[in-house]
């Protein structure tokens, strides 16, 4: 797959699937912009990975949680780069994914399910919103947006987070239909337990033997599996493919 | 401007320079005038380089040029490119000479000591090509180094005949200065122009070749063209014509009207070869531009059309008009130049001359001329045509 | 690779062994056609012109309009027909000639020949007579006395363009007025008339006689000239410069009819730009681009686009910019020569330098160069299509704006075609009218002019004849003569 001369925006990838993602780009030939909230020297270090994979990459520090820094990320990475063809929806606010300490539905307030909508929503909303005007220029621009394969299946219930994901979901398929015929793909790949990664660093042992148990490839996937499936969407490959959700979960969840 | 719809964004980023706080570049320095000069004239001295060298040279201009200046910062753009994203010199988006016409282009604040040279062919000003040289170090150099090597290889000077008028005449012209300094770096002090406001002074021109035909010192003829073309009319109308000295030498330039078939080159060189006893090789046609601070040259014309080959500063490609890509090498399309002398403007350009890629050079196939859409809608150009014919 | 060979034109035959044949070459992915032309010396030109006339007295001048509509309708039978052996070559042949894509030659082939079928064909002769019969005999005329109409004795046609069929127009209002017809064709689609005139001949053998279909290279004056003498009528089609220069050389007596080429456009109104309507406008705008790569003199160079609505000029030149690109898919454009895809980059060149200074220019194009969208938010950008799938969108604030835009062009306009509510629809094509458009129709239909329609605002059939007309006086006065005269 060649995607030399594409610019793709991966938000939160200076670690785990992000940074998976950034680097499956970089090896593809693609131009890729690096965005981290905090951390510049994990972020540096991605940046220096993408480029002795043969791709140039740079990084951005941008809280995209915050929608003046969405569009200022948004427009850092044109003026860098020159445009921007793929928009990769990869940060999420932080959450806990252990099963044994998650909040029961009666738990939770109103502002948990605010916090977690906001960190799934609100940025990509900002990001989308600020990077359609460049999308248009040629008729063609993918975004894809990274879900949770619980949305079809909560087999624990996190329900803010899940639910949030589940918006996000609506909010891309809303989006795929508007921007189609503008020649701009929105699409969503939803991962299972995706193991290692930060937010998996605490999953128990006889969990994980539990999901593979009953996953029909018979393990847990890991971030280069997840950025597969965006590679996909991301390329001309998956070029009439739009308002989908693919999911990457070695088929615990057929729909 | 009132801005609306979501044009808001746009009209920044179209506005903006690259200068941004939360960027992290990989390269810190800001890069001026005085380096890029030097690293310049250290390629061009050199002698070993290495096309990594170049492309890193040519990209490093790259940012210069982008950071510099304006017009070409949104020119790349609007091309959806940048510094960032160019590996090569080939990624470099080529501006097309028009541009040279449109905008003012300098990385630095036009000054006196510096010289403009522009496109001749109309008289407003605001519709020829300028390029602003801040100093002519750097084309000299340039010059120098590569005529040395293409056209006088094998002395030091030669006896000059120039057939253009004298760079005060003609002080925004690049073929003016471009003589001048071959004139005055390579010519004997009995080297002589033979052009002045009235046209070539024949007289003068026929005495001093037939002095350097019986002396047995070699001459070289310098010139334009259709100078060369007026000369040779006049010789045929005098029936005249010498055996110019061994190792005696004819440049000509620019081409003529409707120029470059091969037919009509044939028959030039010929012509020329006959009308002075200088055997076709040593007929050297240059290729250059106001909009480039290096020439091509071919190594005679025993063959036509010639092959034109650059110095070891420039590289060039052939490129689809349309798509603006590469094209199959031995397809024609048009001529991309990247001239690492011409720091001040842009130094990768699309020309409006159409080439063929051929033994690591090109041959020229003349200007590119368009044709109107086969149907019964009217063209722009018809349109504008059709307006000024009822005036 | 396949290589066609095809021969063009027609000649009668007292003079078919006499005559040269020249080859015409086209290419197309690496299919190869050889198209043989006939070539007539100056003499052999003024024979012909002398034969045809003298033919088309003595033969199509007697038949009736109804039996040459009749004829006209079974010949377009045939090329409606997809298992014609002409018309099968002609899907063939035709997409070779022009570079226009298959599939959208033969839809549109089919679109224009059914507007010359016999019902169209007679709305088109009542269009400019309002008793058709007065071609075939004298007919009592509203004044008073009775007027036939003659059509042309020798009627030249010199066609032009790429377009396939587009001679059809002419020819065809030729034989309706009964004139013996003389048509030169273009050498960039040489061959729908020479169909056209072969089938029409294979069903009526006399018409061999009366018609002649001939090449010779543009601006070769000799056998033009010779014909000049001889025509009655002119009908020219080309640039301004071509017809000007056969204008120059027609003899004075000689009616001159010509078709320059033409600015056609869009009106879109606010009105129609709500979530729900803009797509399908879009769609038919962008058709309107594709058809034909804009060769047409009715396909559009600019589209002007209200402001008002949370659709905005700019989202419209973006939907149409992606309808672009799905037709690009559909129905590619045609490959451009060196030299014209050197004339659309040079357009395109400017465009986007200018676009880099002026923040109201905004460009929309493909990577590849096969479609560009220009939007100007300001009428002051004002700038034409470069044609070949490039469009001009420019944004107004009313539709008044519009006229003063385009009234500089009036001695070019042509087709307009709207998208707009009843109550703008008059209002409008008054305003447009007045300016020199002569066909206002819908966006999306600008390519396919309805049977019977006026080009550029002029009688096709009408401006060929002349009347005879007996005045009503003369009836009484020869009654003084009769022999039953009490």
């Amino acid at each position: 797959m060649d995607l030399r001369g594409n610019i793709a925006l991966i938000t939160g990838s200076s670690r785990g699937i992000g940074a998976a993602i950034a680097k499956a780009f970089a090896h593809e030939g693609a131009t890729v912009a690096i965005n981290y909230k905090n951390n510049a020297l994990v972020a540096d270090k991605i940046v220096n990975e993408c480029r002795e994979l043969g791709g140039i990459a740079e990084c951005f520090q941008a809280d995209v949680t915050i929608p003046s820094e969405c569009r200022s990320l948004i427009n850092s990475v044109a003026s860098e780069f020159g445009k921007l063809d793929i928009l990769v929806n990869n940060a999420f606010h932080p959450y806990n994914f252990i099963p044994e300490k998650r909040k029961m539905f009666w738990d939770l307030e109103w502002e948990h399910y605010q916090s977690q909508i906001e960190g799934s929503l609100l940025s990509t909303h900002s990001l989308c919103k600020a990077a359609f005007p460049l999308m248009q220029k040629t008729a063609n621009g993918k975004i894809v947006n990274i879900t949770t394969d619980l949305i079809s299946k909560p087999s624990i219930p996190y329900h803010e987070y899940t639910t949030a994901k589940s918006a996000l979901t609506g909010f891309s398929k809303n989006l795929a239909a508007e921007m189609g015929p503008f020649g701009i793909r929105v699409n969503c790949v939803a991962p299972g337990l995706v193991y290692p990664t930060d937010s998996s660093a605490e999953t128990k042992e006889n969990l994980k033997e539990m999901i593979i148990a009953q996953t029909p490839l018979r393990r847990i996937a890991n971030p280069e599996d997840v950025a597969g499936a965006v590679l996909f969407l991301a390329s001309d490959w998956s070029r009439f493919i739009t308002g989908q959700t693919i999911f990457v979960d070695g088929g615990l969840i057929m729909n | 401007m009132p801005s609306k719809g979501g044009n808001c964004d746009q009209i920044n980023y179209k506005s903006n320079y690259p200068s941004n706080k939360i960027y992290k570049g990989r390269n810190e320095n800001t890069v001026n005038q005085t380096n890029i000069i030097r690293s310049i004239m250290e390629f061009i001295n050199s002698n070993n380089k290495t096309e990594n060298e170049f492309n890193e040279l040519a990209i490093e201009i790259f940012e210069y040029q982008y950071a510099n200046n304006s017009p070409f910062n949104l020119f790349v753009k609007q091309q959806g490119s940048s510094p960032k994203v160019a590996k090569t010199w080939k990624d470099i988006p080529p501006l097309p000479i028009s541009a040279f016409k449109r905008v003012n282009l300098s990385c630095c604040p036009p000054a006196k000591t510096g010289r403009t040279f522009m496109t001749s062919g109309t008289t407003q000003i605001n519709m020829k090509g300028k390029s602003f040289h801040p100093t002519l170090s750097v084309y000299d150099r340039s010059m120098i180094k590569n005529f040395k090597a293409r056209f006088l290889p094998e002395i030091e000077k030669i006896r000059m005949g120039i057939l253009f008028p004298k760079e005060d005449v003609m002080p925004n012209s690049s073929l003016a200065h471009y003589l001048a300094l071959a004139f005055k770096t390579f010519g004997t002090p009995n080297s002589g122009y033979y052009l002045n406001s009235t046209g070539i002074e024949f007289k003068k021109l026929f005495k001093d070749l037939k002095i350097s035909q019986e002396t047995k010192e070699p001459v070289a003829i310098l010139g334009a063209s259709f100078s060369i073309v007026h000369l040779l009319d006049e010789m045929k109308k005098l029936g005249k014509s010498f055996q110019l000295p061994i190792g005696s030498k004819i440049l000509d330039t620019g081409g003529f009207k409707g120029q470059s078939r091969e037919v009509e080159q044939e028959e030039f060189y010929e012509q020329l070869s006959s009308a002075f006893g200088i055997p076709r090789r040593n007929c050297i046609n240059m290729y250059g531009m106001t909009e480039l601070s290096t020439q091509f040259y071919d190594c005679g014309n025993e063959i036509c059309p010639s092959v034109k080959t650059g110095p070891h500063w420039i590289k060039s490609k052939v490129v689809d008009p349309l798509t603006k890509r590469e094209v199959k090498s031995g397809d024609v399309g048009l001529l991309v130049h990247c001239d690492l002398a011409h720091f001040n403007i842009v130094s990768t350009i699309l020309t409006e001359d159409m080439g063929v890629e051929r033994d690591s050079g090109f041959i020229l196939l003349g200007r590119a001329v368009g044709e109107n859409a086969k149907g019964c809608s009217l063209a722009a150009d018809e349109f504008l045509n059709s307006i000024k014919n009822n005036d | 690779m396949t290589d066609f060979i095809e021969n063009a034109g027609h000649v009668p035959d007292f003079i078919k062994n006499d005559i040269t044949w020249e080859k015409l070459t086209y290419s197309q992915n690496s299919h190869s056609l050889t198209v043989n032309v006939p070539i007539l010396t100056p003499v052999q030109c003024d024979q012909l012109a002398r034969h045809i006339k003298d033919n088309s007295r003595q033969f199509l001048k007697k038949q009736t309009v109804d039996s040459i509509i009749d004829l006209v309708d079974q010949v377009i039978d045939r090329l409606l027909n997809r298992d014609d052996p002409i018309r099968k070559k002609a899907e063939q042949l035709l997409p070779l000639i022009t570079g226009f894509d298959p599939e959208m030659s033969r839809l549109s082939l089919t679109r224009y020949l059914k507007t010359f079928r016999k019902p169209q064909l007679l709305r088109f002769v009542s269009e400019d007579f309002s008793n058709p019969k007065i071609l075939d005999d004298f007919q009592p005329i509203v004044k008073g006395g009775f007027a036939k109409a003659y059509g042309p004795d020798c009627l030249l046609h010199i066609w032009s363009g790429n377009v396939p069929g587009l001679p059809l127009w002419s020819l065809i209002s030729g034989l309706l007025v009964k004139a013996g017809n003389i048509g030169k064709i273009a050498s960039s689609e040489p061959l729908f008339a020479s169909w056209f005139t072969k089938l029409l001949i294979e069903i009526e053998p006399k018409l061999a006689d009366c018609l002649a279909i001939l090449w010779w290279e543009g601006g070769t004056q000799d056998q033009e000239n010779s014909l000049l003498q001889h025509s009655d009528v002119v009908l020219a089609y080309g640039d301004n410069d071509t017809i000007k220069q056969i204008r120059d050389r027609t003899p004075i007596k000689t009616r001159f009819l010509s078709h320059g080429h033409k600015i056609s456009f869009g009106i879109i109104s606010a009105q129609v730009l709500d979530p729900q309507k803009v797509w399908s406008v879009a769609h038919n705008a962008a058709a309107d681009i594709v058809q034909y790569d804009q060769q047409g003199c009715y396909s559009p160079h600019i589209y002007f686009v209200e402001a008002g609505t949370n659709i905005t000029p700019q989202a419209f030149a973006k939907y149409v910019a992606h309808e672009l690109s799905c037709f690009q898919k559909k129905f590619p454009r045609r490959v451009l020569n060196t030299k014209e895809a050197i004339q659309l980059a040079s357009w395109q060149n400017n465009q986007e330098l200018e676009s880099v200074s002026n923040p109201r220019k905004e460009i929309f194009r493909d990577k590849d160069g096969a479609w560009t969208v220009i939007f100007n938010e300001s009428d002051k950008d004002f700038c034409l299509s470069g044609l070949n799938r490039t469009i001009s969108i420019i944004e107004v604030n009313s539709l008044n704006q519009v006229v003063p835009i385009i009234s500089p062009y009036k001695d070019f306009l042509q087709t307009a075609s709207l998208a707009v509510a009843p109550d703008e629809l008059f209002s409008l094509s008054r305003q447009l009218g007045e300016h020199g458009v002569t066909r206002i129709t819908s966006i999306g239909s600008m390519t396919a002019p309805e049977a019977g329609w006026h080009h550029d605002g002029r009688f096709n059939l009408l401006d060929l004849v002349t009347f005879t007309e007996i005045e009503s006086f003369l009836e009484g006065y020869s009654d003084m003569f009769a022999n039953y005269t009490d």
